[in-house]
């Protein structure tokens, strides 16, 4: 359908003289999740105190980035991966001092790498399509071929009269030797091959996050090399810079070590070959229900949690967003079975009591530990209000959001008062006695 | 146990509690102990209809003897008499929940009319034409509401009457053709219901009193509280609020019209509103007369714009919110009717709270209450790109900012339908009317042809969509002349092969 384009909005000022008094009320941080330098502009225009996700990953999608990344993935030898790699991290790096520069004085939180490497190629319904399609053609410029030799039995007459018909049977071998090309047909074998290879039941469970991290180490080595290296660049331009490496996906307090002991080898690396000391925080995403149950381990390492609520909440309902909302969600909210939907609104029975024993024990274990949230709910007023009243340090938004953000963040402390502590969302137990 | 209180005057009830009284009557209470000009009344609780709810419909025992002890006190106040042939009483039966529901609950007006007390109108009025135009109104809405006799059937009578007379509006009908109808309406109704339309005051009010409280659980009113999601602890159960009837149609030293303590649309600190002399509430709905801008009445009635601009002060200075009133000058006497918080557009809000903490009306917190986040929304969508270059079919009033493009649906039905598939859609109507809510939920867009002011500042309160009204001709607005909104359509996408063919020819003319 055909549409009007439109713009951003304009925002008045009285509207930032409004959102300023905000400000001035609010106790809890609102940052953005924003991927690119120029959003991170925009952010900091539109009031955001840092940035508490940036997506790796968008980064990798790029037009430029795409076929190294592919290279990377589909690479058959450790080597050839290193090489790919090796013209990644300069990319990396300049993104990230990009968005770090934009964000100077505060707080910009880096993920990980987190979707399958699947996500970053082809289908394979489409490169068997493709496929089929060179060998199709192959076949049509085999029988071709043989047109000057069935002509050789026409009447001499009218063969004259086809003449160019031969002609052009006398290309078609020339183009099948030098044109069709076997090497391509054979690397798209290989790519399909691998690309099915890689297929995963349930990609969403599967081989994601720091999973992948683990298993192909030279990704998230190359990721924290140049969130390090762009950070001392900076440093040494004498900017403040305050990067911060999250990891995605965990579930045991070993995946976390064991990032963060390559963290600290890569650290000791770029210090020393930049002769400087780095001032950096670590921690994890919040997005597994098993993440929330170890907490306490978790906080030994990590020195903040964010909170993804979109995986926390298909993790803890067991809904695939996607098949939720297309197919039985609206009929629950109509039945009254749920009330809303929980990917829009904060379900803060289920998906709020866990991160409520999250924090609890979280903080337990290091009662400084940052707490943030970085799933789409960070913008939504009421999850907002919740995100106050169980005392997390910050909200992160998507960047249009900001403005409510901060305004809702601000309504919240003004309530509090008339609010009872957050025991009201737990009338029956009593979280302590899980501990 | 001593059966709870049901009925309060206006100066015994608590101004403050809005839960009991809804929103109306609690702003009636506050209104009449700061002294404000309010006629005189009593407010039916909520528990009252809470208790018919539970009560398998019946109203409370007792009930209509405390509904007579305050209608005494009216009586009293007003020095008319219920019933009275000579000096008779009227009143005015609203609804009100805690929480505002414009338009989705029922009101009933002129009530205590009948064949004797019209006399005793006509007496005092001495005009004929409005008495029997009251009577016939009155008989229209108790028969809809109160007696279940659809609203059509009255609509055939009125219109046969107009083509038989050739009358062209309402307006064109004389006292004889009205005396004629009221007639026709009397004999339709005991056709319908098997009993003669209720001649005594008291049924009629008791009559009222239920059909207010029923309407609390129509179509129309669950649906809304649905979509807004009031729940019952936001808003249980609607007050019924009784007061003296005042006419704005007495002549030309009266006048009925609402107003803003500062204009909804831009938030700049001045009265606002609009105002038509010699006319009731419902002409100003029905949209037959055009209403004159209140800055007019500077210079037709003086006297009461200053009192209205008292009275803009007044109540700013005692709610610290923006109101919205409603009025009605019965010969050179100003009286107050309702006032609620007024609804703005985001922009306003902002404008309005910000200046209010300037004039130390409220505290920088308050003002930062006062936007509520959903509300910020408005601000923060898009508009059209200022670079996009096409001629607009079509240039009206934007009742609310934004931009929404989607497939033209013209009816409400429709656009329900079409939009449950996932559809984008904008639905076009010849104006906003409450039957139509379903539609508008459904839709990403709202065009209408007609505006209609007070629809309007139902639509700000109701709506965060796009919505533009007043749709004309491109050529027939001069440029500049107010903000616009503009309208864009793509001849392919509008043309849908189940459109009317009288709705296919005129946008065939409208096309590039």
């Amino acid at each position: 359908m055909g549409e009007v384009p439109t713009v951003d909005p304009e925002i008045s000022k009285d509207l930032l003289t409004l959102l300023s008094w905000a400000d001035e009320v609010r106790t809890m941080g609102v940052r953005a999740n924003a991927d690119t330098p120029d959003s991170a502009v925009k952010a900091r225009q539109l009031g955001a105190e840092g940035i508490g996700l940036c997506r790796t990953e968008r980064m990798f999608n790029a037009v430029d980035r795409l076929p190294i990344v592919r290279e990377m993935i589909l690479a058959g030898s450790k080597e050839k991966r290193a090489e790919a790699i090796d013209k990644l991290l300069p990319m990396q790096k300049k993104d990230f001092k990009e968005i770090f520069r934009a964000m100077e004085g505060f707080p910009v939180t880096v993920r990980l790498l987190d979707p399958p490497l699947h996500e970053f190629l082809p289908s394979a319904e489409e490169l068997a399509s493709k496929l089929r399609n060179i060998k199709e053609v192959e076949t049509v410029l085999s029988s071709a071929e043989n047109i000057s030799e069935a002509m050789k039995f026409l009447d001499p007459v009218f063969r004259e009269s086809l003449k160019p018909l031969e002609q052009l049977a006398a290309n078609i071998s020339e183009i099948k030797e030098n044109k069709l090309d076997r090497k391509l047909i054979r690397k798209q074998e290989e790519t399909l091959r691998k690309v099915k290879k890689m297929m995963e039941v349930n990609p969403m469970l599967g081989h994601r996050g720091v999973r992948l991290g683990i298993t192909y180490p030279e990704i998230y080595r190359m990721q924290i090399q140049s969130v390090l290296e762009a950070a001392a660049e900076l440093v040494k331009e004498g900017l403040d810079i305050q990067p911060e490496i999250m990891v995605p996906q965990v579930c045991t307090a070993q995946e976390l070590k064991w990032v963060y002991q390559l963290v600290k080898k890569i650290q000791k690396e770029v210090e020393k070959g930049y002769g400087i000391q780095l001032q950096f925080k670590f921690g994890t995403m919040i997005e597994v229900v098993r993440a929330c149950m170890r907490a306490g381990r978790l906080a030994e390492v990590a020195d903040f949690f964010s909170f993804g609520t979109n995986d926390l909440t298909q993790a803890t309902f067991s809904f695939s967003r996607e098949d939720a909302e297309n197919k039985f969600l609206p009929l629950y909210n109509e039945r009254k079975i749920l009330q809303d939907n929980p990917f829009e609104v904060l379900d803060v029975k289920g998906v709020g009591r866990l991160m409520m024993i999250t924090i609890e024990w979280g903080r337990k274990t290091k009662p400084d530990l940052k707490i943030g949230i970085c799933g789409e709910h960070g913008g939504h007023p009421e999850s907002v209000e919740f995100c106050h009243t169980i005392g997390l340090s910050y909200v992160s938004c998507s960047v249009p959001r900001l403005p409510i953000a901060r305004l809702a963040a601000a309504h919240a402390k003004l309530k509090e008062k008339d609010k009872k502590p957050p025991e009201k969302y737990d009338p029956d137990t009593s979280f302590s006695i899980f501990f | 146990m001593k059966s709870p209180k049901y009925a309060y005057l206006f100066e015994e009830a608590d101004g403050t509690n809005k839960k009991l009284l809804g929103g109306k009557g609690a702003g009636l209470a506050e209104m009449t102990h700061m002294g404000l000009p309010i006629p005189p009344g009593f407010i039916v609780t909520t528990e009252a209809c809470l208790h018919y709810y539970e009560n398998k419909k019946k109203l409370p025992k007792g009930f209509m003897e405390e509904v007579e002890v305050n209608l005494k006190t009216v009586e009293e106040k007003t020095g008319k008499k219920f019933g009275s042939s000579q000096n008779p009483l009227f009143f005015s039966v609203r609804s009100g929940a805690a929480i505002s529901m414009p338009g989705m609950m029922d009101t009933i007006l002129n009530l205590g009319l009948n064949d004797n007390t019209l006399e005793g109108l006509i007496k005092i009025t001495s005009d004929g034409r409005f008495a029997y135009d009251a009577y016939r109104r009155f008989i229209q809405l108790s028969g809809k509401i109160a007696l279940g006799v659809e609203e059509k059937e009255f609509d055939q009578i009125l219109n046969k009457t107009k083509v038989r007379v050739g009358a062209k509006e309402d307006t064109d009908l004389d006292v004889d053709h009205l005396k004629d109808i009221c007639k026709q309406y009397l004999i339709l109704v005991k056709k319908r219901t098997g009993t003669l339309f209720p001649q005594d005051p008291m049924v009629q009010l008791k009559l009222a009193i239920e059909a207010v409280f029923k309407s609390w659980m129509g179509k129309r009113a669950v649906d809304y509280r649905k979509e807004f999601k009031i729940t019952s602890e936001m808003a249980n159960g609607t007050a019924v609020n009784v007061c003296t009837m005042v006419f704005g149609n007495m002549g030309f030293d009266s006048a009925t019209g609402v107003a803003f303590t500062r204009d909804p649309g831009t938030g700049e600190n001045i009265l606002y509103g609009e105002y038509l002399v010699n006319a009731q509430g419902e002409d100003v709905v029905a949209g037959i007369r055009t209403p004159m801008p209140i800055q007019e009445m500077k210079k037709e009635m003086p006297k009461i714009y200053r009192e209205l601009e008292r009275v803009r002060k007044t109540l700013e200075e005692h709610f610290h919110e923006v109101q919205d009133f409603e009025f009605t000058v019965e010969k050179k006497t100003l009286y107050i009717l309702q006032t609620r918080n007024g609804k703005m557009n985001a922009q306003a809000i902002v404008r309005t709270s910000k200046e209010m903490v300037a004039e130390k009306l409220i505290t920088k917190e308050q003002a930062v209450l006062k936007l509520k986040p959903q509300e910020l929304e408005q601000l923060l969508h898009n508009r059209i790109d200022p670079n996009f270059k096409a001629k607009p079919i079509a240039i009206g009033l934007p009742a609310s900012p934004g931009a929404a493009s989607g497939k033209a649906i013209f009816d409400a039905d429709e656009a329900e339908r079409v939009g449950k598939l996932g559809d984008k859609v904008i639905l076009v109507r010849e104006e906003t009317k409450p039957e139509d809510i379903h539609g508008f939920f459904a839709a990403r867009g709202i065009l209408t042809s007609r505006e209609k002011h007070l629809m309007r500042l139902w639509w700000r309160e109701a709506w965060e969509n796009p919505v533009s009204q007043g749709v004309k001709n491109s050529e027939s607005i001069q440029k500049g002349e107010r903000p616009s909104s503009e309208m864009f359509i793509s001849r392919k996408e509008i043309l849908s092969p189940s459109m009317a063919p009288e709705a296919r020819s005129i946008w065939e003319r409208f096309l590039p």
